[in-house]
């Protein structure tokens, strides 16, 4: 899969067909699981309708983490086999992950407030997603810094795979830290979901309907960021030429 | 035997350059001052927050020298000249940055030892806060060499090392503090945390050089 496309005129008739359609399936997705969330479940018993935030955090948490592996993966990819495109694919998955740890970030803190009675605890899993987020801006910040691209790329891949390496320690030492306040995991369990039926059913919509977003943006950076490099490659023929 | 002659170059070098050990712990010092100038002088406040802020400032102390790490290396050859030594470059790494380390940074936990007692802990308590930070030394300077060697050369380099060393200083961070925290407390904890102080050192012994030697490579293609 990833050798195939890694072919710019295979993954450019791959992107053509998929960026409408992740993009369509998400405004869809999202639509249903916010018609769901917000209309048509009933309130949690313990957390009357705060609960409807759990809609955008949960997804917004699960990206954040799983748009960082996406990039380390990549990213790991490129160092070893130098495929270009795996580097287009880390650069343009950055921002958007970053962005989804903020939005996990800041919709964590509005329903911590009434719950928790305050905005912000350093608590295990909130420290580490406030990590994940520094982690996102650190690899954001070293490839604007270096000015040479080629470096710049190999250094950000060696940076997202030490960073990657580094998350399970992180996890750790946090937990070790610290006593957990934030719920445990719900979802994923040995046992089956610890979450009642007219909740999972938004929430699962959601995550994937988040899911086809967060692919649809960066199916559309990654082919923008290609078609930026084939006008700097013409640019440069046509100055070397004049 | 090479590698001890670059540990010992190295060290040399970062003996006699830029204040030695002198500019750290200088600076260390002065951030120890400040502290309790800005959080109050309350003697609960500064013996409940002073391991933090020693273990902090160590952070900071590490950090301030970290731009001219590989700086000169990248520009004046020296970097070639260890590529083609035919030794492995990691290696190298390791040699280099303990090296400098060992010259420069040795005064940190003795300053640190002082000022835990100034900060109101005991003795017993201070003693184990410096040697927790004696076994994170290493290690910060293994990951501050890292960030350095990825963002040498690069537009303010020192922010950008800056921010990519925090996230992998965390673990150091937690278990060295925790461990001056447990001692002044009573807790047998303080061993378990010294203890892994150490571990963590020793993980970033083991594994850093490698990843600054991938970065120094990407700088030699």
């Amino acid at each position: 899969m990833i050798s195939y496309l890694a072919n710019p005129k295979r993954f450019e008739a791959f992107a053509r067909i998929a960026i409408p359609v992740c993009g369509g399936l998400a405004l869809l997705l999202i639509a249903a699981g916010l018609w769901f969330g917000l209309l048509d479940s009933p309130p949690d018993r313990y957390q009357g309708d705060t609960i409807r935030i759990m809609y955008v955090h949960v997804p917004a948490a699960w990206l954040g983490l799983g748009l960082y592996l996406a990039m380390a993966v990549a990213s790991f990819v490129y160092f070893i086999w130098r495929h270009n495109l795996a580097d287009v694919a880390a650069t343009a998955l950055a921002p958007v992950g970053a962005v989804f740890a903020a939005i996990c970030l800041v919709t964590g803190a509005i329903w911590g407030k009434p719950t928790w009675t305050v905005w912000w605890v350093w608590d295990a899993r909130l420290t580490s997603m406030l990590i994940q987020f520094l982690l996102f801006l650190g690899y954001i910040a070293l490839r604007a810094a270096i000015e040479d691209e080629r470096l710049a790329a190999r250094s950000a891949a060696i940076l997202a795979m030490v960073g990657l390496v580094n998350l399970p320690i992180v996890r750790f030492s946090v937990e070790w830290w610290d006593g957990l306040l934030h719920q445990g995991a719900t979802v994923f369990r040995a046992d089956g979901p610890a979450i009642h039926g007219s909740q999972l059913l938004p929430l699962m919509i959601m995550v994937f309907g988040f899911t086809f977003l967060a692919g649809w943006m960066v199916l559309y950076r990654m082919r923008s960021a290609i078609m930026s490099r084939k006008a700097g490659n013409l640019q440069r023929i046509r100055e070397a030429k004049a | 035997m090479r590698a001890g002659r670059i540990f010992l170059r190295e060290a040399r070098l970062g003996f006699a350059g830029g204040g030695g050990p002198a500019a750290p712990a200088a600076f260390f010092l002065a951030c120890l001052t400040l502290a309790p100038l800005a959080i109050g002088q309350s003697p609960e406040t500064l013996q409940a927050a002073g391991p933090g802020i020693i273990c902090f400032v160590t952070l900071l102390a590490v950090l301030q020298g970290a731009e001219r790490l590989f700086g000169e290396d990248v520009t004046d050859g020296t970097l070639e000249a260890y590529a083609l030594s035919g030794m492995p470059l990691s290696i190298v790494a390791l040699a280099k940055v303990l090296g400098v380390a060992a010259a420069t940074m040795w005064p940190l936990p003795l300053v640190a030892w002082g000022a835990g007692i100034a900060y109101g802990l005991p003795a017993e308590a201070a003693g184990i806060l410096a040697l927790s930070l004696t076994a994170a030394i290493p290690g910060l300077c293994l990951i501050t060499a890292m960030a350095a060697a990825l963002a040498a050369g690069a537009r303010r380099g020192g922010l950008v090392i800056a921010l990519i060393a925090a996230p992998l200083a965390i673990p150091l961070m937690v278990f060295t503090a925790s461990a001056g925290r447990a001692s002044l407390a009573g807790d047998p904890a303080a061993s378990a945390n010294l203890m892994l102080s150490c571990a963590s050192s020793l993980f970033l012994v083991a594994l850093a050089p490698f990843a600054i030697a991938a970065a120094l490579r990407a700088r030699l293609e």
